[in-house]
């Protein structure tokens, strides 16, 4: 099934509007309330061969998509389409992160990012060399987390003092036990095969204020994937990722002493809520130096990640910088304390 | 990088400043420095430490003076050293002076500093004077021995009184170790961090409300003492004695002695 959203007044289609987050018509300028749009102008049609093919609704051509596609363009007239049986049962989103930052507002940013890189070589700065930007929404996994542990650790106090000529150290030893009950929300973990996890983990903290029961208008207008791996796939990376939180949760409640040593640790995480969420994503692929250089943009934030090209000279100018000016400060200092420069 | 840059400047400014004002006013010219009654160095050696110490005394106005002697025991170095020094201050009118006194026969060695050397080379400083000293009179190398206490001593005079010459701080080394680690370290993190940082806490998906410990023990166990001696400085070799005081003419000065 393809899906069209007709603007009322005059049949264009309309896309998703970041900066007002409303449905926008690009000839009349209408805008319409997502929760509101009326029915009547949602352009539904089943085709029987859907699972081979879709056709555009505007121009009868054939939609070319890859598996995982569920939003994009019609390549030959360029209407917003969405593909609505990847995003109906059990791949239908919960919630959706809706675009905040317009492409004009995610070019300005991302030049604003090059601009700001120290150590990138000059060219990188100056020159404009965006190739392209695509608008995503990347799925994600969210887990509500319920989890407990019970540690078991060797403390230890240690103090010392001298009486006489002699250093006395006591050590006192604790047997010290927790258990405690842990609770992390919408720990994220991304779905799509396709995007580096990395890349994605450090685009996070996306803001939850803005997390929005998922409608299909959202995504008209950019491009949408659906997930690769399930949430049960993904679960021990999510687990992998919020142990370190836990440690450090754990050894917050174990204070006051001079050394813990681990005997048992035991921590046990279940997932009590999944849910299947779209969060916004500027991809930018931009030329540098005849080599193509990948960018992710968190589309709410605006937070930009992705290896940029480094410049030795910069790199070695910085480290000269520093370590020249910190060796005449240490001298400054060792002359107003000893009086002696060399 | 421009503002950068500018700041680097300044620094090396203020580094050929601080350059340029080091170095005080001449002495008065002394002509024998070296009093070598025990006849252990060769005329070459004297003629040579005449030289260097001359140069340093010029640099901190005052002198370095070396008395050697051959006496049996009974011998008190500290009185000898002072009469000799009473004598040489009023005939040579300067009571600025760092005075290096032995005896071959009781192998006794006492460095002192009378007038402004009394705080430039105290009686810590002094000390570190000996303890690079006394390895080479005890090997017999007593013109080596005496050109290391002439450089050792103006380069602790060169520090303000009552700081540690020999602190690691004052080090060109480590100063230079220390700015090429800061850089390595800067630079490595901006590396590090040029592809975007991850800026998740442990706290950003965090449910305060529904964390928390359930359950909480500490219990004593057992407890150990471990007791060890204060670790005593060693001194440089052969016993140690003496510590400044005043001379019989009445000058104050400050020193050290040692048997090697």
């Amino acid at each position: 099934m393809v899906i069209q959203y007709k603007c009322p007044n005059c049949g264009s289609d309309m896309a998703f509007d970041s900066e007002s987050g409303h449905l926008s018509c690009p000839s009349c300028g209408r805008q319409d309330n997502i929760e509101t749009f009326p029915e009547t102008n949602i352009l539904r049609r089943f085709d029987p061969e859907e699972a081979k093919e879709y056709h555009c609704e505007n121009c009868g051509a054939v939609i070319l998509t890859e598996a995982e596609t569920t939003a994009t363009h019609c390549s030959f007239c360029g209407a917003p389409v969405l593909l609505a049986d990847r995003l109906t049962g059990d791949l239908a989103p919960a919630k959706v992160i809706p675009f905040t930052i317009s492409k004009d507002e995610a070019v300005a940013a991302f030049r604003k990012w090059t601009k700001n890189g120290r150590l990138t070589p000059p060219g990188f700065a100056s020159g404009d060399r965006i190739k392209k930007m695509t608008g995503m929404y990347v799925p994600f996994w969210l887990y509500d987390i319920d989890g407990q542990a019970d540690v078991s650790a060797l403390a230890t106090r240690v103090r010392s003092y001298t009486r006489g000529d002699t250093i006395y150290t006591e050590t006192d030893f604790y047997d010290v036990r927790r258990e405690m009950d842990l609770s992390y929300l919408k720990v994220p973990a991304d779905a799509s095969e396709k995007m580096d996890d990395e890349l994605m983990d450090k685009l996070e903290p996306y803001d939850y204020g803005e997390l929005k029961d998922f409608k299909m208008p959202y995504l008209a207008g950019y491009l949408a994937e659906k997930y690769d791996y399930d949430d049960d796939a993904l679960f021990s990376r999510v687990e992998s990722k919020i142990v370190p939180y836990i440690d450090s949760y754990i050894s917050s409640t174990i204070s006051g002493y001079s050394t813990v040593s681990y005997t048992n640790k035991q921590i046990l995480a279940n997932k009590k809520n999944v849910y299947y969420t779209l969060f916004p994503v500027w991809m930018v692929y931009y030329d540098f130096d005849n080599k193509e250089h990948t960018f992710a943009m968190n589309g709410q934030t605006g937070k930009v990640v992705g290896k940029p090209p480094i410049s030795a000279f910069k790199v070695a100018a910085w480290f000269i910088g520093i370590a020249a000016s910190a060796f005449a400060v240490l001298k400054a200092i060792s002359f107003a304390v000893g009086g002696v420069l060399w | 990088m421009k503002q950068f840059q500018l700041k680097g400047l300044m620094m090396f400014c203020l580094l050929l400043f601080f350059i340029s004002i080091g170095g005080t006013a001449a002495s008065a010219a002394v002509e024998q420095r070296v009093y070598d009654n025990a006849n252990l160095l060769t005329s070459s050696e004297i003629a040579e430490l005449e030289a260097v110490a001359a140069e340093h005394s010029r640099k901190h106005g005052t002198d370095f003076l070396f008395l050697t002697s051959e006496e049996q025991a009974p011998f008190f170095i500290v009185e000898y050293m002072g009469d000799f020094f009473d004598t040489w201050a009023v005939e040579n009118g300067q009571e600025n002076a760092v005075l290096l006194t032995m005896n071959i026969a009781t192998r006794d060695v006492y460095l002192a500093g009378f007038g402004t050397a009394e705080t430039t080379l105290n009686n810590q400083r002094v000390n570190m004077v000996l303890d690079r000293i006394i390895p080479d009179m005890q090997r017999g190398d007593y013109a080596g021995a005496f050109r290391e206490t002439v450089t050792t001593s103006s380069r602790y005079m060169e520090f303000r009184p009552g700081v540690n010459p020999e602190n690691i701080f004052f080090k060109t080394w480590f100063q230079l170790a220390v700015a090429l680690l800061l850089g390595g370290i800067v630079v490595g993190s901006m590396l590090y961090n040029s592809g975007g940082r991850v800026t998740t806490t442990a706290g950003t998906y965090f449910d305060g409300d529904n964390s928390r410990v359930t359950g909480k023990l500490d219990q004593f166990r057992n407890k150990t003492v471990s007791r060890r001696r204060v670790p005593k400085k060693s001194s440089g070799g052969g016993s140690g004695f003496g510590g400044g005081g005043v001379t019989g003419g009445g000058r104050s000065f400050s020193g050290g002695g040692r048997k090697f």
